[in-house]
């Protein structure tokens, strides 16, 4: 709009347009688990103001965000459960795993911990710290929104698919046929449902 | 650690004299904090348990903590375990900690009908150590999943043996372990 009222008009390219829509929305999902929860909280505060990056708005819904933030520890009970958040995430989407335990396990290289959630999502940033101080958290998203304009080639680009992230879970490759006839084998059972069946 | 306030520490002492009083046959201890210690005896160990929980003048009416630890390294005796019960009387402000030693195979008398909140802690001691308590309600993992096999804080138990699965469906829907499932791990 022009001052005078009249529709003015801002020539552009249409993928110009749209990366920089996506670079300054990118609602995140917050996976916060531990400590790096709370750092996340802190970013979102006034004191930080991550909106200042158009990522404030928190989706708790998985469909309607456009960036996984998982900050905290990840348990080898939890990953399957973020594993279907991921997936359930719609395309375009982004990952930033936030702090030590996300990135790589941590101290906690125990036998409970999954080793870094890149065993079963690929991962665009790593934000190092334990916990990261919110400063370090924005300039993960500076830099996400750096590879969202420039179209930078994302590391970890092979995308696992559900059945490389299973196998991954159970650290076998082996393991993958026998689940997928345990799941037929599920189909008999009366507490499973299968679409199309009644 | 601070020190106990003086009127706590009197009530401390008099717990201290009557229940030397009370159990002679047992060995009692106090730490640095002054807190009490009392061993006992797995045949003994639910009379006192019912005597420290009805006793008018010992009423340690909470369980706060039930833990146990592997004595792999016999620092604490022949056997292989020891069952820690705190307790703590929420009346007179005062805690005592009973200690039982037990063997491998040895099942422990549940304390669920004398503290409820012994139903959860005693999952974690089964789950954590392979420890069985007998007539308890619902003998079940609590932190693990129910497919984990072995016992993780049990010294033998390698740390880093991690066990992941691939989904977080109840054994009853899952049905089976995926170690078990793998040939090679038949025949390590």
């Amino acid at each position: 709009m022009a001052k005078d009222g009249s529709a003015g008009f801002v020539p552009t390219r249409l993928d110009y347009a749209v990366k920089w829509a996506q670079k300054n929305s990118l609602w995140p999902m917050p996976f916060g688990t531990s400590c790096c929860g709370i750092e996340l909280m802190s970013t979102l505060s006034g004191t930080y103001d991550i909106s200042r990056f158009g990522a404030e708005v928190v989706r708790f819904s998985p469909r309607q965000a456009d960036l996984l933030l998982v900050a905290g520890t990840i348990t080898t009970k939890m990953s399957p459960v973020l594993r279907q958040i991921y997936d359930q995430m719609l395309e375009p989407k982004w990952v930033i795993a936030m702090g030590a335990c996300s990135s790589s396990g941590g101290i906690f290289n125990t036998y409970s911990v999954l080793q870094g959630i890149d065993e079963i999502m690929p991962v665009d940033i790593y934000i190092p710290g334990c916990p990261p101080i919110p400063e370090g958290l924005l300039f993960g998203i500076m830099r996400l929104q750096e590879i969202v304009e420039k179209g930078l080639p994302r590391p970890n680009m092979h995308k696992l698919t559900r059945e490389e992230a299973r196998d991954a879970m159970s650290y076998r490759r082996a393991i993958g046929e026998n689940l997928f006839e345990a799941e037929k084998l599920d189909a008999t059972m009366p507490l499973t449902t299968k679409t199309g069946e009644p | 650690m601070s020190q106990a306030a003086p009127q706590i520490k009197e009530l401390e002492d008099q717990l201290h004299a009557y229940l030397e009083q009370s159990f002679p046959q047992h060995r009692m201890e106090r730490d640095k904090n002054g807190d009490l210690i009392i061993w006992v005896e797995r045949h003994e160990f639910l009379s006192m348990a019912e005597r420290c929980r009805q006793d008018a003048k010992i009423r340690m009416d909470r369980l706060s903590d039930l833990t146990a630890y592997d004595n792999l390294d016999k620092k604490d005796g022949p056997e292989r375990f020891v069952l820690v019960y705190q307790l703590y009387s929420m009346s007179q402000h005062t805690r005592l900690r009973i200690k039982m030693r037990i063997n491998e195979n040895e099942s422990v008398p549940t304390l669920v009908p004398l503290w409820r909140a012994a139903n959860w802690l005693e999952r974690e001691v089964f789950d954590m150590f392979g420890i069985r308590f007998e007539n308890h309600p619902d003998l079940r993992r609590i932190l693990m999943d129910e497919r984990f096999e072995g016992f993780p804080l049990r010294k033998e138990y390698d740390l880093q043996d991690r066990q992941p699965f691939p989904d977080t469906l109840p054994v009853r829907i899952a049905g089976y372990n995926p170690r078990l499932a793998d040939p090679e791990d038949q025949n390590p």
